[in-house]
């Protein structure tokens, strides 16, 4: 049921530019101050980012002049190999860790959308992985791949295997960062999906069910094509999250061996406060926000609607 | 759900309990050494051999206590996740309030740019701020990692706070004002009383944002400002000798962040839905 004070009516009422719902009171005083904190420690860096990346900036005045190069650094970006890694590197974290994450998260939901004894402890349970500190995650993680005293070697030593010096190794290292997200994030995109299938009317189900549909066709045919709207907002924030990444890497690896976890935060924060590069840095840090604003609004786009939110709240 | 053999349904139903207890096995495994760890000596846990309860001890715990960077750190992880709260829901809920309750050209807009502001990575930012703060004065200091903080806390408490307000009834507000109230008076004793649920919520997630965070932290603080997760990961420079006491001081950093999250458990859907978890 929806009231008379229900959006649809407000929305004739108070059409004008700055008007209230009610015809009372304006809504800027409400919205100036998050605007100024938005302003200065958002907007002002962002702009001010861009207008270094159009400078060689080196951070300490010793160590050369400021000079304008316009896209110069872009067009070094272009052609410097780190940077190539880094993107490399940074895809190939989306493209391995996403899909197992995505699909560990959609079956794991699947599967405990039951009543079962100790179904809520369990659920419950699995949110701490996704609210365990980075920082920690990443110690911990760096812990387990010891090659003396690590669990890991210790299981592999116990099964007959030599030691092996996980994070020492450009491949074994990677995948090691790549094994630490996946554990920390399926369940994020499980309690997502476990929400998402919660939702779907049991009818539904049983009506398919009815008209002879195996599990698999069911799964296919019906959850998946109903769970569409919640498979791509995970979707979209898991590849927000993911381009993001940082401290984990940082604590874990800081990037190495060499460069072969270097993915792209870490590459950008490596110019900046390792070389000193202010100007660089900036061009990589406009080039990574550019990428996120476009997946960002993307999600914003596709799946979140205050008209929407309205309809379904407005109304009680 | 039409289930044809209860002796199936049995089998199901232990099968399931293996798969959640395997699943919990593992994804619980680190955690529990992390806090298995904090209580065992360091030169046990680096001879690798096996759990007993005869090598629990608290030593680790009582030099975590007695370093007085990491408490230093804790302090100021403290300090700086109640200002940032305070920053960022106070003014979260005005502008929450703003797009909730009023209908203007650009609404819109700003709200979903809230939104994106919310999801942009650190590192795009933390190079200009530091610059900034740099040449403010402001690196290093409380107030700018406060600031910081709130620049992806205030976005973050707006769109936690919109689904809340819109389901707040308008009724008494409308009552208020024709009783001659002011838009302010009614928001600051009609609203935020009824509201108050949700502010809550958006207090609790915003200091665990902010408690978690690390590379602002990083980069915009050094000496004087470093919150407790740099302090922690600042323990294990080089080969480290002292995980012990770093899983001591890990444990006491996620206390709070489990309480928190089992507590909150029905609107962490929510909490995650507008932004992910920041790391």
């Amino acid at each position: 049921m929806k009231s008379f004070r229900g959006p649809a009516t407000s929305r004739t009422e108070g059409a004008g530019f700055f008007k209230g719902a009610g015809g009372f009171g304006s809504p800027v005083p409400f919205l100036i101050p998050a605007l100024l904190i938005v302003f200065a420690v958002l907007i002002f860096p962002i702009l001010f980012a861009f207008f270094v990346s159009l400078f060689e900036w080196p951070l300490s005045a010793g160590a050369g002049p400021r000079t304008f190069i316009g896209l110069g650094n872009y067009v070094t970006l272009s052609r410097d190999p780190g940077f190539w890694n880094s993107l490399w590197l940074q895809l190939g974290f989306i493209f391995i860790a996403i899909p197992i994450e995505m699909v560990l998260g959609f079956l794991a939901a699947l599967l405990l959308n039951r009543e079962f004894r100790g179904g809520n402890l369990v659920r419950a349970l699995l949110l701490l992985p996704v609210f365990f500190l980075p920082v920690v995650s990443g110690m911990t993680w760096r812990f387990m791949l010891q090659p003396r005293y690590g669990a890991l070697n210790n299981l592999l030593v116990a099964l007959g295997a030599p030691p092996t010096t996980w994070l020492a190794q450009a491949r074994t290292a990677y995948a090691a960062v790549i094994a630490q997200d996946v554990w920390r994030m399926w369940p994020f995109v499980f309690m997502l999906m476990y929400a998402g299938l919660a939702g779907i009317p049991d009818e539904l189900i049983e009506a398919a069910e009815i008209d002879g549909a195996s599990y698999r066709q069911r799964v296919f045919s019906v959850i998946i094509p109903v769970l569409y709207p919640t498979i791509l907002t995970t979707l979209l924030l898991r590849i927000i999250d993911a381009l993001r990444i940082f401290s984990e890497v940082y604590v874990m690896t800081e990037g190495g061996p060499g460069m072969s976890t270097t993915l792209f935060s870490l590459y950008t924060h490596r110019i900046a406060f390792g070389h000193m590069r202010m100007g660089l840095s900036s061009a990589m840090a406009i080039f990574l926000l550019i990428l996120s604003i476009l997946f960002a609004v993307t999600l914003v786009r596709k799946n979140l609607s205050l008209d929407e939110l309205e309809q379904r709240g407005g109304g009680r | 759900m039409i289930l044809t053999l209860s002796s199936r349904r049995k089998l199901i139903t232990v099968a399931i309990g293996f798969f959640a207890g395997l699943i919990l096995l593992i994804e619980l495994y680190p955690i529990g050494i992390t806090l298995l760890n904090g209580f065992r000596r360091d030169i046990v846990i680096l001879s690798g051999q096996g759990f007993s309860f005869d090598q629990i001890t608290g030593r680790s715990y009582e030099m975590v206590f007695a370093n007085r960077q990491y408490m230093a750190g804790l302090w100021n992880s403290v300090v700086v996740g109640l200002l940032s709260t305070a920053l960022s829901v106070s003014f979260g809920a005005m502008a929450a309030y703003g797009i909730s309750r009023f209908r203007f050209a650009g609404r819109n807009v700003l709200a979903y740019s809230f939104l994106v502001f919310r999801m942009l990575p650190q590192m795009s930012l933390v190079v200009a701020l530091y610059m900034m703060f740099r040449a403010i004065g402001l690196r290093d200091t409380i107030w700018g990692i406060t600031l910081a903080h709130t620049s992806f806390n205030a976005p973050y408490v707006i769109w936690l706070l919109i689904p809340f307000f819109i389901t707040v009834d308008r009724a008494f507000e409308e009552a208020a004002m024709i009783d001659g109230c002011s838009r302010w008076k009614t928001f600051l004793l009609v609203f935020v009383p009824l509201a108050r649920p949700g502010l809550v919520v958006a207090a609790v997630f915003s200091f665990i944002n902010s408690w978690n965070e690390f590379l602002y932290a990083l980069i915009l603080t050094g000496v004087r400002a470093k919150t407790a997760p740099v302090a922690v990961s600042g323990m294990i420079g080089g080969e480290v000798l002292t995980w012990g006491q770093m899983c001591a001081a890990s444990s006491i950093m996620l206390a709070p962040v489990f309480i928190f999250t089992l507590w909150m458990q029905k609107y962490l859907i929510r909490g995650i839905s507008v932004g992910g978890v920041k790391g």
